[in-house]
């Protein structure tokens, strides 16, 4: 038996292409099925997210599995698509587990799209002895990278820099009350995170009130007329700010004016503006916990300098464990 | 044989207490929480009682006379609430700043002279002292571990403030709002027990200790004051943590010169 995997992914194709060859969640297991009927192919796991489609495959013979898949699949533009044998194409399948071949160095989620995949191809009756011997040693090696390395530690974004902040400073955000002032993408994606992780109520300030409406809607949040997102101030734990103005929109006179409603509880700004919608003076208020768009490019561009350097123990890692499989077909 | 028995048990105690700070602080170091700090924190716990055991034993009373063990009682009130407040509140890190103040107490009740070698027995006990002595050093040891919680809130803040977010302390650190939190609910059930304990002191005769009294008063309005301000007017975390530090420092060293 040899082992191959044959895919595209975010490096070697575009979106465009990405999407003509991306397979439906629930179509994994009758693709890979489907597969398993094409000469040559004994076993078949698809894996297919926004950033990769992947077709693992067990045949008697490498180049009869590359046949029976070309005849099976129209592969469109050959420059775009990779292979990989035998050991090559199991640390591959463990790189992507350990999310070490993920647009976003570490990432988690690629871990559960494994599984699905291999759960879906394994109840469509696609897998036998090799493929489930290799995905069952890739998950454990995926944990194995989880718990002993730090390949996951740190937020790489911005957004996600600013959330790990929220989150050190109140904790679990259930109840985390936050305004947006200015109605801009990165202001959206930010506070789109904050929710995600349970803020629970967002106000939404704009010049334009129809704009902040629109953003409000969106995150299922209340829009605050720019003339009054000052008495919002008292309610809050999070400001987003990221307008376009010249220059400093929350100033120190307007935090001190709430301390006391707000019975000096802290308070986290977050100001992804140029130039800064926030005066520096802010942070001198001893509950501000002040972040500016340097600060937190900064922190996630550390968190992505640390990732990196885990690599080397994550190649260790998997050649250790795929040495201790000594799987057939590798 | 007894003396030297007991003896023991507090070094066991002190040890035990110290390895256990310290393997916090080098897995700290290492970037993770120690997960076997609670352990050794349970040892110390362990020895503790068994100490206070021979004492009390020995005094047939509370084991609460002389600086020395008034020190190790205040040691092991620490421990316990400890104990019991750490794992509520996913405080494990409050493990290891407990450890130095737990291992500071009982290196003092170790130097020679502090812990009277020869317990004497009580000859007459009475309810209401027993009370106020027991219920001030349990209310001393919430308070200790409120003064704790402040000093990681304040390294905390400090570390927010100052953007330095790269350290193991930092990312094994409980959040702002959760010390803060914690602090304010230790400083309540330490000020509710020094309210018994104060309430005690007044029933109990009191011929020889006015002046321990009056101060024991004054401490606790402090408190009252201070758990006042913070829960209805509100008050910074910085400034409430540095008042709890401070205020503890503060009471225990007047408690030493009375």
């Amino acid at each position: 038996m040899e082992l191959v995997c044959f895919g595209l992914n975010h490096r070697s194709a575009p979106v465009e292409v990405r999407e003509r060859f991306a397979v439906p969640p629930v179509r994994l297991g009758e693709k890979a099925r489907e597969l398993t009927e094409a000469a040559g192919i004994e076993e078949s796991v698809v894996l297919s997210t926004c950033n990769r489609t992947e077709f693992y495959l067990a045949g008697n013979s490498a180049d009869e599995v590359i046949a029976g898949l070309r005849g099976a699949i129209d592969l469109g533009v050959e420059d775009c698509w990779y292979e990989m044998r035998r050991a090559e194409a199991a640390r591959h399948l463990c790189r992507v587990a350990g999310g070490l071949d993920s647009m976003v160095l570490g990432e988690t989620e690629i871990f559960g799209q494994v599984k699905d995949a291999y759960r879906r191809a394994h109840a469509a009756g696609a897998t036998s002895g090799v493929l489930n011997r290799l995905f069952q040693r890739a998950f454990s090696v995926g944990k194995k990278i989880r718990t002993e390395t730090a390949i996951q530690e740190g937020a790489t974004s911005v957004a996600g820099t600013a959330v790990e902040l929220a989150e050190k400073i109140f904790g679990k955000l259930k109840g985390c009350r936050v305004i947006v002032i200015g109605a801009g993408e990165m202001s959206r994606q930010t506070a789109q995170a904050l929710v995600s992780r349970g803020a629970s109520t967002v106000f939404v300030t704009n010049r334009s009130f129809e704009r902040a409406e629109e953003l409000a809607n969106d995150m299922g949040g209340r829009a605050v007329r720019y003339d009054d997102w000052q008495a919002t101030l008292a309610g809050v734990d999070v400001v987003i700010s990221s307008t376009a103005a010249p220059h400093a929109v929350v100033k120190r006179f307007h935090v001190e004016a709430v301390r006391r409603v707000r019975k000096f509880r802290p308070l986290f700004f977050i100001d992804i503006a140029v130039p800064r919608d926030i005066d520096p003076e802010v942070a001198q208020i001893e509950e501000v916990y002040l972040y500016d768009i340097d600060t937190l490019e900064q922190l996630a561009s550390e968190a992505r300098g640390r990732r990196e350097r885990q690599i080397e123990e994550c190649g260790r890692i998997i050649d250790e464990e795929l040495e201790k499989l000594n799987l057939p077909g590798t | 044989m007894e003396r030297a028995v007991y003896l023991w048990f507090l070094v066991i105690s002190t040890l035990l207490a110290a390895i256990g700070g310290a393997m916090g602080m080098r897995a700290l170091r290492h970037g993770h929480r120690s997960r076997s700090t609670v352990l050794w924190m349970g040892g110390a716990f362990l020895a503790q009682i068994a100490f206070l055991g021979i004492r009390g034993e020995a005094r047939g009373a509370c084991p609460l006379i002389g600086l020395g063990e008034i020190l190790v009682f205040l040691a092991w009130s620490l421990t316990l609430i400890y104990l019991l407040v750490g794992p509520t509140y996913r405080l494990s890190l409050l493990g290891v700043f407990s450890a130095p103040v737990v291992v500071v107490f009982q290196a003092i009740a170790l130097i020679p002279g502090v812990l009277e070698r020869n317990p004497q027995r009580v000859i007459s006990t009475d309810a209401w002292r027993e009370t106020h002595a027991a219920m001030s050093v349990l209310g001393y040891g919430a308070l200790a571990l409120a003064a704790v919680s402040s000093v990681m809130f304040l390294v905390l803040d400090r570390q927010l403030k100052e953007q330095h977010l790269s350290s193991g302390l930092f990312r094994n650190l409980p959040p702002v709002r959760e010390l803060l939190v914690s602090g304010r609910r230790l400083l309540w059930l330490g000020w509710a027990m020094l309210t018994v304990g104060v309430a005690a002191g007044f029933l109990m005769p009191h011929e020889d200790a006015g002046a321990h009294l009056v101060a024991a008063v004054l401490v606790w309005l402090a408190y009252a004051a201070l758990v006042g301000v913070a829960q209805f007017r509100g008050l910074t975390g910085r400034r409430f943590s540095l008042l709890t530090v401070v205020l503890f420092l503060v009471s225990l060293s007047v408690f030493a010169f009375i």
